[in-house]
C-alpha cells in the first residue's frame, strides 16, 4: 500500500513584532500539531518588526496548523520558501 | 489553574506591562501613604477628633484614590495601547485581532488599573486600621495615632527596601530614604496644624 506523501519539513518568511521574542516564539511554534523541531534564525530587525526565517521540521506538518499557530501570535507568513515532502513507499 | 497563571504572565511579558505597574505600585503605595498621613495628623492636630471620623475620611479618601487610580490609569493605558496597536498592525500589514496581541494588551490594561488602584487604598486602609481598634476602645485616640505614624513610615521603608532592590543598591539606607520623605510631612503637617 502507497501511503499519501507528508510535509517533513518547511522553512518559511515570517514577519513578526518584537514580542514574543524569538525563543518564545519558537516553544510556540513546536507546541503546534506536527511540529517536532523549529529552528528560527533572524534575518533583518526594524524599529517595530522583524523578519524571521523559520524552519519547521515534523512527521506530518500541517501548514495550516502551523500559519495559524503563527498568526495568534500576531506574526504573517510572507512566504513559503522551502518544503520537504516524503511519503513511504 | 496553572494554565492561567501562565497565560497571564506570557501577557504581562508581551506588553511590558511589569515594570510600568511596578512604578505605579511605588508611586502610588507612597500616594496613598503620604495621603493618610495628611488625613491623619492634620485631623489630630486640628483638635479633640473622634477616631469614627478618622476611619469615615480615611475610608473616603481610600475609596476615591481606589477608583480614580483603576479609572484614570484604565483609560490613558487604552488610549496608549490602542495606539501602539495600530502602528503595529500598520508596520505587520495585518489584523491582530484574532492574535494574543489583542488579549494581552487587554489584560495589561486592567492589570495596571487593578495595580494603581489597589496600591493607594491598601496603604490608606493600613494607616487608619488602629482606629478601629481605637473605636471599639481598645487603645486610646493617642495611640491609635502614633501606632498609625509608625505603619505608614513602615509602608514608606518598604517602599524605600523594594526600590532599593530594583536599583540594586543598599536596600536599608533607601528604605531609610523614603522614611525622611515621610517624617518631613508629617513635620511640615504638624507645624502648620499648630499655627
Amino acid at each position: 500500500m502507497v501511503e499519501q506523501p507528508t510535509i517533513k519539513r518547511v522553512v518559511l518568511d515570517v514577519l513578526k513584532p518584537h514580542q514574543p521574542a524569538i525563543p518564545e516564539f519558537a516553544s510556540r511554534i513546536v507546541s503546534c500539531n506536527g511540529a517536532h523541531r523549529v529552528n528560527v534564525s533572524l534575518a533583518e530587525i526594524d524599529q517595530n518588526t522583524e523578519s524571521i526565517k523559520v524552519l519547521v521540521e515534523g512527521n506530518d506538518i500541517d501548514l495550516e496548523t502551523i500559519r495559524a499557530c503563527i498568526e495568534e501570535m500576531g506574526a504573517t507568513i510572507h512566504s513559503v520558501d522551502e518544503v520537504e515532502v516524503a511519503r513511504k513507499v | 489553574m496553572e494554565k492561567y497563571l501562565e497565560k497571564f504572565r506570557f501577557y504581562l511579558r508581551l506588553t511590558g506591562v511589569s515594570a510600568i505597574s511596578r512604578r505605579y505600585f511605588v508611586m502610588n503605595t507612597f500616594d496613598g501613604a503620604l495621603i493618610a498621613l495628611g488625613v491623619i495628623i492634620g485631623a489630630w492636630t486640628s483638635g479633640p477628633v473622634q477616631p469614627r471620623t478618622i476611619i469615615g475620611a480615611g475610608l473616603g479618601v481610600s475609596l476615591a484614590m481606589g477608583i480614580s487610580g483603576f479609572s484614570g490609569t484604565y483609560f490613558v493605558e487604552r488610549a496608549e495601547r490602542l495606539r501602539k496597536l495600530e502602528e503595529l498592525e500598520h508596520s505587520l500589514l495585518m489584523d491582530l485581532h484574532h492574535s494574543v496581541h489583542v488579549k494581552a494588551q487587554r489584560t495589561a490594561m486592567i492589570w495596571a488599573a487593578l495595580v494603581n488602584a489597589l496600591s493607594p487604598s491598601l496603604a490608606a486602609v493600613i494607616a487608619i486600621m488602629p482606629f478601629v481598634f481605637a473605636h471599639y476602645g481598645l487603645i486610646s485616640i493617642n495611640e491609635a495615632v502614633i501606632i498609625s505614624l509608625m505603619l505608614i513610615f513602615s509602608v514608606l521603608f518598604m517602599i524605600g527596601v523594594y526600590l532599593g532592590k530594583i536599583s540594586r543598591e543598599r536596600v536599608i539606607i533607601s528604605g531609610i530614604r523614603i522614611m525622611i520623605v515621610g517624617i518631613i510631612t508629617a513635620a511640615i503637617i504638624m507645624l502648620l496644624g499648630n499655627i
